[in-house]
Formats: structure tokens, C-alpha cells, sequence
């Protein structure tokens, strides 16, 4: 390889670097935390006088998929990948059976160890035995292809970005809200979702402890699956997954004619939503829904939960645009308008389905594995050696040999106390 | 319910008291006054572990779940972890002079539990999923190590002013690398945390990630031990330097524990 290229290779790979980066990376997250992500830009200038042109101009409003943070993790990808290939021939040398480390470590040595106990040890250890040509003793290793565990660590986590990258190109997100028998189709999968009832179940003091949307996936052929989905337990079907992701209610309007006691209109009306009657030009808005009806401190109406035990719905109606009255009104109480008597029989909630497709999930699955494994294998597969000689053990084992060795110590003094007591 | 929160409590106190006894026996120990209360203060600390477990199961049988879901439950467990990673590492490097600075972060963290609301909520639907117990498991033992590792990072500064006869430990060698060895059992552990939340999150919001602050934090933590990890195995770095890193890394997890419930918004603002 040319000097000036391989030069440009090894700094880039370089430990320097990738701490640099790491600490960058790290900096930027903390920035991240620290300003409210995803506002409008005129916000951060009103709420950072000071600082906020910056915050916009770095990207610093939405930190994680900024061009800065991209760029950040892109040279440590090129790092990592070019930190664990130029490392990756040493180490794979490492594992080769001849190799042994040159056992230097003065406080590394046992001394006035029995040959016998050190073949024990190794026996017992599983270590492999070599005997050293030319010499009497032996050398014994352990663990040699632990050697290999950072190089797998940094192979998950360059999985793992290849998952997030994968992930940002091709996931989709979308929320469906369904009434109970509202169809959702989705075509290009080749099935509809029905959901069959939506339902929530209560603890003791009225909070929701669960919510539960039973459905039906009816695909192309006209197979028919039911499936009930709670948090927790999404459902999965040809690329797709449902969440239960939220729920909302629906206040059932019906407007009786009250000379002819003729239905002018009956349906569901979302609580936040309005209903618009034209012949009389009449605008019915569900400000909102009460379940469980009391009044706040602050004399305002609120819900204390959403058992269905005092309903109420507050209602505003508007004609030609402009406010006519504000009502509070259970259930069937009608509010009569000019020849109109306007009521709420019931509610329906409805579900928020969440549907997402992420092809890069199994990806990060895959990458999440293999960095518990390369962890696990360089925490504690790391390599072992083992050299005697004219009654002395030398221990080697990188960074870790303080801990290797005070097993080493620990077994011998055993073993030699064992015997001394037979 | 009230019986086992009766129960609770009065264990609580007295895990507390004795934690603070067993603190002040490991001083005496480690200021050389004299060097006879080490096997009273272990024994100390043990019977004040047990009292520990025992609040710990009231909690549990009380609750009808493991004490892992509120700051307070947490704090609870994360105290626990202390004190059984400080006694497993003295089962088995008999060095018990560490208790003089692991005990005063157990009972810092006891403290805090104290200060939090102890009544018993129900898991609200995110939280219903046996991914809670594996998840907060893991960052109680996770956390536990990297309390031990700060403690035995201030023995190892200590000792670097000492004379050899006045160290709390003879070779502060031993204090640098148990402090390394437990640091990579924390990050092994906060790994499994950050991965168990990310497949939990996954199944109960569709995103294996979302940069919520909690999330954030512990990656940073981790980022944090990262460094120190390939600074020591690559860069040889041992003695001060790693040391403060050890400590710089538990302020960082006691952020990510404290700092974010009360700074941050986060959709982990169920533990507060």
C-alpha cells in the first residue's frame, strides 16, 4: 500500500480518533437532552434569545437526524470499520495454536509449584497443554479466540447502524383510528383489518389498566384470523405491526325533528369535532366528553376517570358562524334549537391503531446479539496462558492478568492445602 | 396490604440505621483507630442486607409485583444492588475495607427512597410486560457495579497520597484493577438494559428507539464507559485518570437515574 495512503488509513482508524468521535457524539446527544427537540424554529428565538439562532442553525432543534450528528456517526462507522479491519490479522494470528504471549510480567509468577498441581490446574480448566520443545515444562491456553471479542462487539454495532440506516430509508408509520366494524384495507399487503370492539378494563380507583382492541385480518383469499391487541402485545401480519396505541371517544348525535318526531340526522360525532346541519345552518360542536363527570378546582368540568359512571358532554352550537349556547348534557337530555331537539344517546370509544413497517428491526435484533456475545466472549473469554517451568507458573493475559492470576494463586494454595491436610 | 406496609416501613428504618452503623464501623476500620471491627462491621452489614430483603419482599408481596416500577421502588433496589455487589466482591477478594466507601453511596441512595412516595400505584398498561423485571433487574445490578466501581476508585485516590503502611489497601493495583473488572460486569449489565428496553420499546411503543431522554442517558453513560474502556485496554491507562473516570461515569448514572426524572421530560416519567 502506498505510505502516504496507508498513513491516511491508520489515522483513520486511529484510537485518537475514535475517542474524539465517541466524545463528540456523546456531546451532541447531551445537547440533545438538554434543548426541546422538533419546535418550529421561531420558538427556540422567543425561548433562547441568546442562543437561538445557533440552536437553529446547528440543527440543534432536531440533534439526532441533523446533518452535523449524521456526518458524526458516519466517520465513526468509517472508523470502527477500519479500527477492527487493520486489528483483525493481528488477532486472528493470535488464535493460531503456536502462538504464546511472551509471559514478562514479573508479578505474574508463582514460584515452588509441583508440576503435578499445574497439569491439575490445567486439566481442570480445560486448558489445552503444549509441550514446550527443548525444554522441560510446558506452556497451556485458554480462551485463545476471545481474542476475537472486540472485533465482534464493533461488527454488532456496525450492524446496529446499518439497521438505523435501513430503518430511516424504508420504515413507514401511520395511526388508524377504527370504530368498532370500520375496515381498514391495506392493498399492496393483501388484507383488510376490521376492528370487532374496542374496551378498556379498570382498576379499583378508576384508572385504566388496560386497553383491548379485538379484530379480524381478513386476507386476499378471504381467510379470516381474530386477534386481540393490548399494549404490549402488538399484532404482526404481512410486514405490518399494529400498536394499541391511543383511544378516543364518540358521542352518538341525534336530531329529531320536534313537530314530526322524524330523525333529521343520527351518527357518531368524535368529541373535539363538529356536525353541520344546513337547512338550519346549524354548527353542533362535541367540545368534549366527561365519562366520569366532576367539577375541578377550578370550576371547570373534568373527567375523574374513563369509567362510564357519570357522562356528560359538553356541547357549543353555532349559527351562521356565530356562538348561540354552551350545554351540559347527559345522556338522551336534549337541547332544543328552533324546531330541533338535539341530544347524545350514548358513546362509542373508538381505538388508535399505530401501523408501522420496519424492515430494520430484525437487523438491530441481529446486531444487538452478536454485541452481548462480543462483550461477553472480551469480558470473560478473554484469553489465557499459562507457562511452567522448573517449578514456577508465569501467567499472561493482557489487561486482565492481575484477575487471572489471582485465580491461578487461589486454585494452587488450594490444591496445596488440600494435600497437606491428606 | 397495610400489614405488609407496616412491615415495610419498619424494616426500611432499620435497614437504614444499620447501613449507617455499618458506614461508620468500615471508617473506623479504614482510619486505622483500630483494625478490629472489620469482621463486625461485614456482619453489620449483612444483617442490615437481610432486613434490606426483608422490606424488599414486603414491598413485593404488598404490591403483588417486584419493587421496580416508581423512583422510590427503584431506589429501593438500586440501594440493594450496592450492598450485594459490595458483598459478593468481598466473598470473593476478601477486601472489606471497600465498605467504608460503598456504604455511604448505599445509604445516599436509601436516603432518596426515603424521600419518595411509597404508595403502592398499579403499572399503568406501557409498563405490564415481563420485560419490566428484566430490564430494571439488570440496571439494578448494572448500577450496583458502577457504585462499587466509584468506591473502589477513591480508595485507589486515597491510597495514591499514602505511604504504603498507611493505604487502605496494600497494592493499589488490586483497587485499579478490581475497579476496571467491575466496571466491565456494569457495562455488560447496562448493555443488557439498554437492549432489553430497546426490545420492549419495540413492543410497546413501535420504536426501538426514540431518543426519549432516559434512553439517551443511559447511552450516554454507556458512551461514557466506552471510553474508559478503550482508553484502559488500548491506551494502557490505569491509576488517576481511570479512577476519575470511574467516578465521573457513577455521576453520570446517577444523573440518568435522578437528574432526568426531575430535569428532563421523558415518556419514562412513569418513575417518578
Amino acid at each position: 500500500m502506498n505510505k502516504h495512503l496507508s498513513k491516511v488509513v491508520r489515522t483513520i482508524a486511529s484510537l485518537q480518533v475514535a475517542i474524539m468521535l465517541l466524545i463528540l457524539i456523546a456531546s451532541y446527544v447531551v445537547i440533545g437532552t438538554l434543548i426541546p427537540q422538533h419546535s418550529a424554529p421561531n420558538w427556540y428565538l422567543e425561548a433562547y434569545p441568546a442562543i437561538g439562532e445557533t440552536i437553529v442553525v446547528l440543527s440543534l432543534d432536531h440533534a439526532y437526524s441533523s446533518p452535523i450528528f449524521i456526518v458524526l456517526v458516519l466517520l465513526f462507522a468509517i472508523n470502527l470499520t477500519a479500527c477492527t479491519m487493520l486489528s483483525l490479522r493481528g488477532q486472528l494470528k493470535q488464535t493460531k495454536p503456536d502462538y504464546f504471549p511472551g509471559f514478562t510480567h514479573e508479578d505474574q509468577i508463582i514460584t515452588d509449584v509441583p508440576e503435578e498441581d499445574a497439569i491439575d490446574f490445567c486439566t481442570k480448566k480445560h486448558f489445552a497443554i503444549h509441550q514446550d520443545h527443548g525444554e522441560s515444562g510446558f506452556r497451556a491456553s485458554r480462551f485463545r479466540w476471545g481474542v476475537l471479542g472486540a472485533a465482534i462487539t464493533h461488527l454488532g454495532i456496525l450492524i446496529l447502524f446499518v439497521g438505523g440506516v435501513i430503518g430511516n430509508m424504508m420504515a413507514s408509520e401511520d395511526v388508524v383510528s377504527m370504530l368498532p366494524g370500520n375496515e381498514v384495507s391495506y392493498p399492496e399487503e393483501g388484507f383488510v383489518i376490521r376492528l370487532d370492539d374496542f374496551h378498556m378494563t379498570f382498576e379499583e380507583e378508576g384508572a385504566v389498566k388496560q386497553y383491548i382492541s379485538d379484530v379480524t385480518l381478513i386476507d386476499d383469499d378471504g381467510t379470516e384470523t381474530q386477534h386481540t391487541l393490548w399494549v404490549n402485545n402488538p399484532l404482526s401480519h404481512k410486514g405490518k405491526t399494529f400498536y394499541q396505541a391511543s383511544f378516543g371517544w364518540t358521542g352518538n348525535l341525534k336530531m329529531t325533528d320536534t313537530e314530526t318526531e322524524e330523525v333529521v340526522i343520527e351518527g357518531l360525532l368524535r368529541s373535539g369535532r363538529t356536525y353541520f346541519h344546513q337547512p338550519s345552518h346549524l354548527t353542533v360542536y362535541l367540545y368534549d366528553y366527561y365519562p366520569e363527570m366532576a367539577i375541578g378546582h377550578e370550576q371547570q368540568p373534568v373527567s375523574l376517570s374513563n369509567r362510564e359512571v357519570n357522562p356528560y358532554y359538553a356541547v357549543v352550537l353555532y349559527q351562521f358562524g356565530e356562538p348561540i349556547g354552551s350545554y351540559m348534557i347527559a345522556p338522551g337530555d336534549p337541547i332544543i334549537f328552533e324546531n330541533l331537539s338535539i341530544t347524545f344517546t350514548h358513546s362509542v370509544a373508538y381505538t388508535g391503531l399505530l401501523v408501522r413497517s420496519d424492515p430494520s428491526y430484525p437487523v438491530v435484533l441481529i446486531g444487538f446479539i452478536i454485541i452481548l456475545i462480543g462483550m461477553f466472549v472480551s469480558f470473560y473469554c478473554y484469553p489465557r496462558f499459562i507457562r511452567y517451568h522448573a517449578g514456577t507458573v508465569t501467567t499472561a493475559s493482557g489487561k486482565n492478568g492481575w484477575v487471572f492470576h489471582h485465580g491461578v494463586k487461589q486454585f494452587l494454595a488450594k490444591h496445596d492445602q488440600q494435600q497437606n491436610k491428606e | 396490604m397495610d400489614l405488609f406496609q407496616d412491615f415495610e416501613n419498619i424494616t426500611f428504618t432499620i435497614t437504614f440505621i444499620i447501613y449507617i452503623i455499618s458506614a461508620v464501623l468500615f471508617l473506623i476500620h479504614v482510619s486505622g483507630i483500630t483494625r478490629r471491627l472489620e469482621k463486625v462491621a461485614i456482619i453489620t452489614t449483612l444483617v442490615g442486607f437481610l432486613f434490606h430483603t426483608g422490606a424488599m419482599i414486603a414491598r413485593t408481596v404488598g404490591a403483588g409485583r417486584l419493587p421496580f416500577s416508581n423512583q422510590y421502588e427503584f431506589a429501593l433496589s438500586f440501594g440493594w444492588g450496592i450492598v450485594i455487589s459490595f458483598l459478593i466482591l468481598h466473598w470473593i477478594y476478601r477486601f472489606s475495607s471497600i465498605g467504608a466507601f460503598v456504604m455511604p453511596l448505599a445509604i445516599l441512595v436509601m436516603g432518596y427512597a426515603s424521600l419518595q412516595s411509597r404508595a403502592v400505584r398499579p403499572l399503568m398498561p406501557a409498563l405490564q410486560s415481563h420485560w419490566l423485571t428484566f430490564h430494571v433487574g439488570t440496571a439494578i445490578l448494572s448500577y450496583g457495579a458502577f457504585a462499587l466501581a466509584c468506591g473502589i476508585a477513591i480508595i485507589y485516590l486515597i491510597d495514591s497520597r499514602r505511604s504504603t503502611e498507611k493505604r487502605i489497601l496494600k497494592d493499589p493495583e488490586i483497587s485499579d484493577m478490581l475497579s476496571y473488572r467491575v466496571i466491565v460486569f456494569g457495562i455488560l449489565m447496562l448493555t443488557i438494559v439498554i437492549i432489553s428496553g430497546a426490545i420492549w420499546a419495540q413492543k410497546a411503543w413501535s420504536r426501538y428507539w426514540a431518543w426519549d431522554p432516559k434512553e439517551t442517558w443511559s447511552l450516554i453513560t454507556w458512551l461514557i464507559y466506552a471510553v474508559y474502556l478503550h482508553l484502559r485496554l488500548r491506551r494502557n491507562w490505569k491509576g488517576k485518570a481511570a479512577a476519575w473516570f470511574a467516578v465521573f461515569g457513577f455521576i453520570s448514572v446517577l444523573f440518568t437515574f435522578v437528574g432526568v426524572n426531575i430535569l428532563l421530560p421523558s415518556i419514562h416519567s412513569y418513575a417518578t
